[in-house]
């Protein structure tokens, strides 16, 4: 039977559709400036990575033999190479074809995408040679210079449009805040409006989905329906969604969720001055924020503590209170939120591929390659985790992989070295599972190769149980790097770290600055909650069988007592 | 497979899983990227110091060829022959060291498996007998916060409020019952006398119950769905429409049943517990054997640091082991799923 294509059905009902566009685009717009801001940075950071590269690659460094120039080639190489595997399934004609009719359809398709990373090979050399390059940089140029004249505008959320920051003078009345408010109301309306944004986006991806499905979607019911159905009501599953929200939410939107900016408060705050009114002197002086800092540290006593709720003596907000250094205690966390997270991200990335692959080799292979990995996984999980992060930290901290965005990078790949067997282990029984099914078998008789058995007809019926134990590992990768970072491992000072917050505050538990400790403490708790309810709350929508299944015990993953 | 086929095939399955843990300390040793020696004589910058270093270099075996080296360090570990410390201890046999530290782990895990035994697992199944009231709820939110709860802050907590306990809660822990300081290892030489046994256990008792914490989360969940699995089956159902009293319905066909998930998760937790003491020894400055292991890792005794690693694996698969067994002897269904 045929039916109309999704053009069609747009094409006859395209109110939802244009009205949904037309408000992405009303939410985009309120944030252009930012993600302006972001594409000159990353534009900016590519255009340095690709000159650095390419400047090493001339003909008498190529001819003399040095190293780097080589391996730049050689990784350019395997790149069009690459590129050629890509493109050539799916491009309807073949010039080996032509050449050798008797090759087997494998070698074909080698010779093929020799043929098209050959010719990408040239065109490079022929544009750089002709600099053609030269002629991109310039038409380039101006949508650069729009680029750059956007994000200096102000958007929505961001610090310009509703500062915080101000000094009160001597008849009560505030300079240099968003409508001469007190900072505390000015930096409460602008965390509303932060959360009222995303709140409004993911009102509106609802909305957009849920308008796919009743005016669009061919089906009036597939599978994941129900898994959407069985989420909504489950209450718990709704708590660690709405809590991972706003932990994510606090990651994406630190700069504007602090009251002051981590340049000033963690990394540079000599550099940086602030204006305050001066009682005794009746003007307003400038001070660096450094030394205001040091005037309002928060070291265990009424005289020298700057509690949560509460100003220091230079008009400054601390909704959390300041750390024993006087550096404001919420920037500090908003900002370890986003580092967290991104090692986070990076290291159950790594470990869930690693995993994946691994369960699908094991369930495939069977025999000697899944005996070699369980040996392997059974010797990593044979040491207590903790204790092997500590170790392994230690060792590499002194390498160039340590070094790198001041030890988060080997951080993430120390924890997906050492955690990927616990996600493998847990996707192994499922892959055997699927590796017995008739279609498996059917795929093979027709000659399907090995890998694309794999992905095309395993990988799928994974990628369930890669959500829900992504979830309920990321909770235990957050308590992990808290805990390294509570041992003084893992990342370094200055990058803030919740854990560091943790350590920081030792001392001052039962004292008046019981803040620096409890506070980031009650956070992770709360993360590492709402991680294990999103990730209970996808199991039962996506798998509603293994309810309350006690074999299925991998909840030692994301559970304070490891650290 | 039968049941004693599966428990052979196991313990075999824990021999290259020993050799390659053993094989992964080699190589942290001798290739890893802190050279031991360096980090036992320090700057090689005088010719006295370079010599030094150069003994030591001969005397870790570094100056040998990789396979030689390779022999006798394996044949070394497994014989228990676990070398000496040159930092941390300088001259002390690590076994030695590990006979002075691994007491106070010991009683801290002793007392960290107990505690959440006793609070956790009735807790839980106070909650699936009564599943969905309000009771059960408030517990198994505890049980959730309280596996959540990191156990470094968890500790410091716990000692910040014991140390100011007189002003806080108006009780002074650390004169309750007996005089003993909030922190500090337990004195563990006299736990024959009631007074030193009630002296060392309420020393540990505050490390213990963080150290404990998770696991008694954990259990606590566990007999909490044990008991709700079990409760629903039809064997109840029969037994209940069979006019069995409530009493010995709830003892003798639920709670018998709901405790076989619990053996492989008592012993779970106690192996989880090697890796937590760490920070809770580092905390409450309790010097056993995970804080031997963070002082020997961050000041460099890499062949402690190694020989400890072995034994930890060691421990580890014993403890694997004996679970194994008790899951051989418990539960006869063992080895006839397929695996």
């Amino acid at each position: 039977m045929d039916s109309p294509s999704l053009t069609d059905r747009l094409r006859d009902n395209p109110t939802p559709a244009v009205v949904w566009v037309l408000g992405l685009c009303l939410l985009l717009g309120a944030e252009l400036s930012s993600i302006a801001g972001a594409l000159v940075d990353a534009g900016g950071s590519v255009a340095n990575g690709l000159d650095s590269v390419f400047g090493a690659i001339t003909v008498d460094a190529v001819t003399a033999g040095d190293p780097t120039a080589l391996l730049i080639l050689g990784t350019l190489a395997l790149l069009f190479l690459g590129v050629g595997l890509a493109v050539v399934p799916r491009v309807p004609f073949s010039l080996s074809r032509r050449i050798g009719e008797h090759l087997s359809y494998e070698r074909r398709m080698l010779l093929d995408a020799v043929i098209v990373a050959v010719a990408l090979g040239l065109v490079a050399t022929v544009s750089i040679w002709a600099g053609l390059v030269d002629l991109l940089r310039v038409g380039g140029s101006p949508l650069w210079t729009g680029l750059e004249w956007l994000a200096e505008r102000p958007n929505l959320t961001s610090r310009e449009l509703i500062p915080n920051e101000g000094y009160q003078v001597a008849d009560g009345t505030w300079h240099g805040t968003f409508l001469g408010l007190s900072p505390a109301v000015a930096w409460t309306l602008r965390v509303l409006v932060v959360f009222a944004y995303v709140g409004l986006w993911l009102g509106w991806l609802w909305a957009g989905y849920w308008w796919y499905r009743t005016h669009y979607r061919q089906a009036d019911w597939t599978p994941r329906d129900d898994m959407v159905q069985r989420l909504r009501t489950h209450r718990w599953g709704q708590f660690g969604m709405v809590v991972v929200c706003l932990f994510l939410t606090m990651a994406v939107f630190a700069p504007s969720l602090g009251t002051t900016t981590a340049e000033a408060d963690i990394y540079a705050p000599f550099s940086h001055t602030i204006e305050y009114f001066d009682d005794s002197s009746g003007e307003v002086e400038t001070i660096t924020v450094g030394e205001a800092n040091q005037q309002t540290r928060s070291v265990g006593y009424e005289a020298e503590n700057v509690g949560p709720l509460s100003y220091d003596q230079f008009d400054r907000f601390h909704p959390f209170g300041t750390l024993t250094d006087g550096k404001d205690l919420l920037t500090f966390l908003v900002h370890g939120a986003r580092v967290s997270l991104l090692i986070g991200l990076l290291s159950v990335g790594l470990s869930a591929a690693f995993a994946t692959m691994f369960a699908l080799i094991s369930a495939y292979y069977r025999g000697l390659a899944d005996l070699v990995l369980v040996i392997t996984g059974d010797t990593i999980m044979g040491v207590p985790r903790l204790l092997l992060l500590i170790l392994l930290t230690v060792l590499f901290a002194e390498t160039w992989l340590g070094s790198i965005y001041d030890g988060g990078v080997l951080l993430a790949v120390i924890l997906a070295g050492t955690g990927w067997p616990y996600l493998w282990r847990s996707f192994r029984g499922p892959t055997l599972q699927i590796s017995e099914e008739e279609w498996v078998d059917a795929a093979r008789s027709y000659g399907q190769t090995p890998i694309g058995i794999m992905r095309l007809h395993m990988l799928p019926y994974l990628v369930g149980y890669l959500l829900i134990y992504s979830s309920l590992v990321l909770g235990g990768v957050i308590l992990a790097i808290a805990g390294l970072s509570f041992l003084g491992l893992g990342i370094t000072a200055p990058t803030p770290e919740w854990g560091r917050a943790v350590d920081l505050g030792r001392e001052y538990v039962a004292t008046t600055s019981w803040h620096i400790s409890l506070i980031p403490g009650l956070l992770i708790t709360l993360v590492v909650t709402g991680f294990n309810a999103l990730g209970d709350g996808l199991r039962d929508a996506i798998d509603p069988k293994a309810d309350g299944d006690i074999a299925t015990d991998t909840e030692s993953q994301s559970r304070g007592g490891g650290v | 497979m039968s049941r004693w086929q599966y428990f052979l095939r196991r313990l075999f399955l824990s021999i290259p899983v020993l050799v390659l843990g053993a094989t992964a300390t080699f190589v942290i040793f001798r290739f890893g990227p802190i050279d031991p020696a360096a980090a036992i004589v320090g700057e090689a910058a005088t010719e006295s110091s370079r010599e030094a270093y150069e003994r030591v270099r001969e005397q870790l075996g570094l100056t040998q060829p990789v396979g030689t080296h390779y022999r006798e360090y394996m044949t070394d570990l497994f014989t228990l022959n676990l070398g000496q410390s040159w930092v941390i201890a300088p001259g002390t046999d690590t076994l030695d060291l590990l006979l002075i530290y691994a007491p106070r782990t010991l009683w801290l895990a002793f007392w960290a498996v107990l505690i959440p035994i006793f609070i956790g697992i009735p807790l839980g199944i106070y909650a699936g007998l009564r599943a969905n009231t309000a009771a059960d709820y408030s517990i198994s939110v505890f049980g959730i916060v309280w596996r959540a709860m990191p156990n470094f802050w968890l500790a410091i907590i716990l000692l910040g409020v014991l140390s100011q306990s007189s002003s806080l809660i108006g009780i002074d822990w650390s004169s309750l019952i007996v005089d003993t300081p909030v922190t500090g290892p337990p004195d563990l030489s006299n736990l024959s006398s009631p007074s030193g046994f009630l002296a060392a256990t309420k020393q540990i008792l505050p490390a213990a119950i963080v150290l404990g914490s998770a696991s008694m989360g954990s259990e606590l969940r566990i007999a909490r769905t044990a008991v709700l699995e079990t409760i629903n089956s039809p064997y109840v159902e029969a037994a209940k429409a069979n006019g069995v009293t409530q009493r010995s319905l709830v003892w003798k066909h639920v709670l018998r049943n709901a405790l076989v998930p619990l053996v492989p998760t008592i012993t779970n937790e106690a192996f989880l517990l090697i890796g937590g003491s760490v920070i809770v020894e580092v905390v409450f400055g309790i010097n056993g054997l995970g804080w031997l292991f963070f002082t020997a890792a961050t000041n460099g005794d890499i062949p402690v640091v190694t020989a400890l690693v072995f034994v930890f694996i060691l421990v580890v698969v014993a403890m694997n082991l004996i679970q194994d067994l008790l899951y051989v002897l418990i539960d006869p269904r063992v080895g006839y799923e397929g695996n």
